[in-house]
C-alpha cells in the first residue's frame, strides 16, 4: 500500500515536472507547478508532515501562484510569444551532466546509511510548534524580519519613478 | 530500498530538473518557476531524512524555506516587472548590458 501511494504520487510529481520543463506556455508551464505542488503536499501527508503539507497548500497554491499569475497579466502578450519554449542547445549539453550527477547522488544514497536517533513523533503539529516557539525562536523572528525586508524591496521596486 | 530513501530521490530528480530549467528555459517568468522547484525539492529532502532519523527539525527548516521563498518570489517578480517597464525585457538572453 505505502508503495502504491508512493508510486502515484511520484509519477505525478515527475510527470508535472516534464510539464514545467517543457510546455512552451507560461501559463501552462505555470499550471503544471500548480498541480506539482499538490503531488508534493501528498507526499508530506505521506510522510506524515502534516503541518508543512498544509502551510504548502496555503503559502504555494494560494500565495505565490496567485502572485505569478498576476505578474503574468500585468506584461503584454505578445512580447512574451517572442520568449517561449527552450533553447536547444543549452539543453543538449547540460542534460547529460545532470544526468551523471543524478547518478552519483543516487549511488550515496543508496549505498548510505544514515543515522538513526530513533524517537518516535506522536503528534506533529505540536511537537513542531513547541520547537519552533522555544528552540528555535530567534530564527522564526528573523524569518519575519526578511519577509518585511522582502515587502519593503518589493514596493520600492515596483514603485513608479516620479 | 525503504520507502524514505525512494523520496529521497525524488528530491533530488525535483533539485536537478530545477537546475535545468533554470539553465534551459527562454522566458524570465518561467525562470523563477524552475528556482520555486529547486526550492520544493530541497524541502521534500528535509522532511524525508527527517522521517529517517525520527526528528522535527528538519520540517522546522523546512518551513523558514517556505519564508525565504515567498520573499524571493515577491522581490524577483519585482525585479523582473521593473526590467521589463524600464527596458521592455522579457527573455534571459536580452539583458546583456553587462557583456557589452
Amino acid at each position: 500500500m505505502e508503495w502504491l501511494i508512493f508510486g502515484f504520487l511520484s509519477t505525478w510529481a515527475v510527470l508535472s515536472v516534464l510539464g514545467v520543463l517543457f510546455l512552451k506556455n507560461p501559463i501552462h508551464a505555470l499550471l503544471s507547478f500548480v498541480s506539482l505542488i499538490l503531488a508534493v503536499a501528498g507526499m508530506f501527508l505521506h510522510l506524515r508532515a502534516e503541518l508543512l503539507a498544509g502551510l504548502q497548500l496555503i503559502i504555494y497554491a494560494v500565495a505565490i501562484v496567485v502572485f505569478y499569475v498576476l505578474v503574468i497579466t500585468t506584461i503584454p502578450w505578445e512580447k512574451v510569444k517572442r520568449f517561449e519554449g527552450f533553447y536547444k542547445r543549452e539543453f543538449l549539453a547540460g542534460f547529460p551532466i545532470l544526468l551523471v550527477s543524478f547518478a552519483l547522488f543516487a549511488y550515496a544514497i543508496l549505498k548510505g546509511s544514515f543515522a538513526k536517533v530513533g524517537l518516535e513523533v506522536k503528534d506533529n503539529v505540536k511537537e513542531v510548534s513547541k520547537s519552533l516557539f522555544t528552540t528555535y525562536l530567534f530564527p522564526l523572528e528573523v524569518a519575519s524580519v526578511i519577509l518585511l525586508t522582502a515587502m519593503i524591496g518589493a514596493i520600492l521596486l515596483g514603485r513608479k519613478e516620479e | 530500498m525503504t520507502i524514505e530513501k525512494a523520496y529521497m530521490l525524488i528530491s533530488i530528480f525535483l533539485f536537478l530538473s530545477g537546475l535545468l530549467g533554470v539553465i534551459i528555459r527562454k522566458n524570465l517568468i518561467t525562470l523563477l518557476i524552475s528556482t520555486e522547484l529547486m526550492l520544493n525539492g530541497v524541502n521534500l529532502a528535509l522532511v524525508s531524512v527527517d522521517r529517517i532519523v525520527g526528528g522535527i527539525e528538519g520540517q522546522v527548516f523546512a518551513l523558514f524555506i517556505l519564508a525565504v521563498a515567498a520573499s524571493e518570489v515577491a522581490v524577483g517578480l519585482g525585479l523582473i516587472v521593473a526590467l521589463f517597464r524600464l527596458r521592455g525585457y522579457e527573455g534571459s538572453s536580452e539583458i546583456t548590458h553587462l557583456r557589452d
